[in-house]
């Protein structure tokens, strides 16, 4: 100590003890807990107009066929946390199916190694993607625009625009039935309501990117990083790093997706995944994600994807037409955001 | 059109919260007069230039041209501020500049009008016209924004630090128009730190202080000194006590050590430093002298040439590994999507925060983040809540705290009290002097000459890239003192 003369360091007060919960827990609280309540009422609803709607089966058909969308999201929200964007989610999960169907039954590499091939290709596009962004610094709506139709673009090469189905493969080609059952098994479905394991993938990687998102010393900076980049620069955090990291795991992410889904349906086409891009994208920012960067969550983003799920399911079977699925898809991602804005400024004007 | 308008301010109050900006200001302006006005950060000279420009409005008090109200719609037609970073439309040529906001009513695109077209000439903007405004140098872009007032009949002119990113040349060309907008019978106000500008180019100075005029200077009083004297005049400030001078005669090794040191863009060359272990050194330098890239670029954020030594590293793995930046602004040191305690704890990575595996370690963070802000003394009711809930001071704390936590040996800060209030600034003080107690170094970029007395032991004056022979702050007995020797320092560096 180098002033005895001045103040000795204030004793310990009140200020001193601090309690766990505050403010950032409340907000994530209301969050989620809008959310959830959102998704029990839209159940409510759709078991009020149909009384089949609320039952095993179609809790388990809504459940699978939101993994895709809940998988891609959970790569675009690590993205969207940095505060980039990836639009290319879609086509690689496109490319995905399609590059594993002409290296395993075309190239005849094993189906065990040609996945982890297709998963290699993903971590190129995640550096392409993240490499132009951060390096060229073009902006990364602009790359991944672009790296959307060179995927599709890929996907239409490899394939010769053509659909492929492990079960029946082109002529003078085989499929080993081993290999076959290896790979249908990724998403085997069992039980009497035909329950399938790709639920399964999906929760295990919310877990997994939950972890990276909220546990770990890379989420903490990539929320670091999306809240204030200028910050993060001048402070010497690895902001070029990290965005590249987002990208390859966005990209990796979504070719599970896409492997999974071939897996699933058994057929692969080339458009396969480009019409999932809008969709992947309200779930996330339905899920409480902002595009400016600097928020988002696993969970949410999983909620956000249950949402749309059980809407398109519910108004499928309530079938006014494919009309209603759009308008509500659209009509919720925006009053989802509007609603999240609107509480805050209640709250900043009552704080005030 | 009245030629000749005065304009008359009578007790105009403005707060911000709790912080009370202007306390009843009065002043006069009369056409014709270039008025000058002085006053430290915060004394609330940029609130009374919102206030002119119709950009905010004041709590109580009046505002008078030729006896009538003065509105905020007259504030948007008759003034016009001049920024020191023009406020334009960089995609538009400087013609269509000077067009945006009267285009009348016609269905077709606006032509360029003959009048517009005469003042551009006059103003000597003939060969810019229709090149876009962003391929532009600074001083045509501010001869446009003057252009841009003259079309729409401003008469009130204000120049906020017009020329601090100006070449000589410019400036004083720059200066000549201001003239000739005084001599048409406009009225002129210049706010700069460049006590020499005011001298030289004004007829009356106002100091502002507390949020009043607090002196008015003119004819053979207008002098540097006298305006420098006026400027640190504010509250009591501490004399150097005797912990500080033993720290001062105490015998110290360089930390850093500086030759040779020159910036990409010649912002200063050449330059030869040295911080001791101990020591707070502060660079004094207005806008655009070189002072704050000098002290940036010993964090690695402007690129400079030349030899760095801190402690026993030296070269760019000195800066990563040993040096932490806090910028002037709060807006980009913190982080406005995290908690308080995250915000402190930013910068850590492994093994401070995370394990070996990448894994945070939420017991130890929180022990840390309430640790750090119990040592840096920062108010807070708890780690979790949003760092935008805390006083500008305490914002300014956890800026710095966050800072070192990091664990540096040369602490870079730039302007580390501005806009902090006095309490909050002599607990910042003091933590900088434990900081370097501790026998690390701080370096500090500064523009008052009270705050270097109050923190600095050493004061390096920069003026065109120019580094002065440093005074040694405990030698000076009061404020005054050090402000009259910055002040001949500052001046005899510019002519030299």
């Amino acid at each position: 100590m180098i002033a005895p003369d001045k103040a000795a360091p204030a004793a310990p007060t009140r200020a001193a003890r601090f309690s766990a919960a505050g403010r950032a827990t409340f907000d994530l609280t209301l969050r989620l807990g809008g959310l959830a309540v959102a998704i029990v009422l839209v159940g409510l609803v759709f078991q009020s107009f149909n009384d089949a709607f609320l039952n095993t089966d179609v809790i388990i058909s809504i459940l699978r066929s939101m993994s895709s969308v809940a998988i891609m999201g959970l790569g675009l929200t690590l993205v969207i946390v940095i505060g980039e964007i990836d639009l290319s989610v879609g086509a690689m999960y496109g490319l995905a199916a399609n590059s594993l169907a002409v290296i395993w039954i075309l190239g005849g590499v094993p189906v065990q190694f040609a996945i982890p091939l297709v998963l290699l290709i993903a971590v190129a596009v995640g550096i392409f993607n993240g490499v132009l962004t951060t390096v060229l610094r073009i902006p990364s709506f602009i790359v991944t625009l672009g790296s959307y139709n060179l995927l599709y673009g890929l996907s239409l090469y490899v394939t010769h625009a053509g659909t492929f189905n492990p079960n029946y493969p082109p002529e003078g080609y085989t499929v080993e039935p081993s290999q076959l059952n290896f790979f249908v098994d990724l998403t085997m479905q069992f039980g009497t309501h035909q329950f399938s394991v790709e639920v399964f993938w999906m929760l295990g990687l919310v877990l997994v990117v939950g972890f990276l998102l909220h546990r770990s010393l890379f989420g903490f900076r990539l929320i670091a990083i999306g809240g204030n980049p200028v910050a993060a620069q001048l402070a010497r955090l690895p902001v070029r790093r990290y965005k590249i990291m987002a990208f390859i795991l966005s990209a990796v992410i979504a070719s599970i997706a896409g492997i999974l889904d071939f897996s699933f349906i058994q057929t692969s086409q080339p458009d396969l995944g480009l019409s999932q891009t809008f969709p992947v994208f309200a779930a996330v920012i339905i899920g409480g994600a902002s595009l400016a960067g600097g928020k988002g969550t696993a969970i949410g983003t999983l909620g956000g994807a249950l949402l749309l799920a059980e809407l398109q399911i519910g108004l499928a079977l309530l079938s006014p037409g494919p009309h209603a699925q759009q308008i509500f898809l659209g009509a919720v991602t925006i009053g989802a955001v509007a609603l999240d804005l609107g509480l805050t400024r209640l709250r900043a004007r009552r704080a005030a | 059109m009245t030629a000749a308008a005065r304009m008359e301010i009578r007790g105009l109050r403005k707060s911000y919260g709790n912080t009370r900006a202007l306390d009843g200001l009065d002043l006069d302006l009369a056409p014709g007069e270039v008025l000058g006005i002085a006053g430290p950060n915060g004394a609330g000279k940029s609130t009374l230039v919102r206030i002119l420009a119709g950009e905010e409005r004041q709590d109580a008090g009046e505002l008078h041209v030729q006896g009538k109200a003065f509105a905020l719609a007259d504030a948007a037609r008759m003034v016009a501020v001049v920024h020191q970073e023009p406020q334009l439309f960089p995609n538009l040529t400087v013609a269509e500049n000077l067009l945006v906001g009267r285009e009348g009513v016609r269905m077709l695109r606006p032509a360029t009008p003959a009048s517009d077209r005469a003042l551009m000439a006059a103003l000597g903007l003939g060969p810019y016209i229709a090149r876009p405004l962003a391929a532009c140098t600074l001083a045509v872009q501010q001869r446009t924004e003057i252009a841009r007032a003259l079309a729409r009949d401003a008469r009130v002119f204000l120049f906020d630090e017009p020329n601090s990113a100006l070449t000589d040349e410019e400036s004083d060309e720059l200066f000549r128009e201001i003239h000739k907008l005084a001599d048409a019978g406009n009225i002129v106000i210049l706010v700069t730190h460049r006590l020499g500008d005011l001298v030289e180019h004004t007829d009356r100075v106002v100091v502002v202080r507390d949020g009043r005029i607090a002196a008015e200077l003119r004819g053979e009083g207008l002098t540097e000194e006298a305006i420098a004297k006026m400027l640190v005049l504010t509250e009591h400030r501490a004399a150097p006590d005797a912990a500080r001078i033993a720290r001062e005669t105490r015998q110290h090794s360089a930390l850093l050590r500086v030759s040779g040191w020159t910036h990409r863009h010649r912002a200063f060359a050449n330059v030869a430093l040295h911080a001791m272990r101990g020591e707070i050194l502060a660079l004094m330098g207005v806008e655009g002298s070189g002072a704050r890239e000098l002290l940036r670029s010993f964090a690695g954020v402007e690129t400079a040439d030349g030899e760095i030594a801190i402690a026993d590293a030296t070269g760019r793995a000195a800066i990563g590994r040993l040096t932490a930046y806090v910028p002037a602004t709060r807006q980009f040191s913190l982080y406005s999507n995290l908690s308080v305690g995250e915000n402190v704890l930013v910068r850590l990575g492994r093994p401070d925060i995370a394990d070996a595996f990448g894994t945070l370690r939420p017991k130890r963070m929180r022990s840390l983040a309430a640790d750090i802000v119990r040592r840096f003394q920062v108010k807070t009711r708890t780690l979790t809540q949003g760092i935008r809930s805390l006083s500008g001071g305490n914002q300014q704390k956890v800026a710095i705290a966050q800072a070192l936590a990091f664990r540096p040996r040369l602490l870079l800060l730039e302007e580390p009290t501005r806009g902090v209030d006095i309490g909050a600034r002599r607990e910042i003080y003091r933590l900088l002097a434990d900081f370097a107690a501790d026998g690390n170094a701080v370096v500090m970029y500064c523009t008052e000459v009270p705050e270097m007395f109050e923190a600095a032991d050493r004061v390096i004056v920069i003026s065109d890239g120019r580094l002065s022979a440093p005074l040694t702050v405990v030698d000076h007995p009061h404020v005054e003192a050090l402000a009259t020797e910055v002040t001949r320092l500052e001046r005899h560096g510019r002519a030299g």
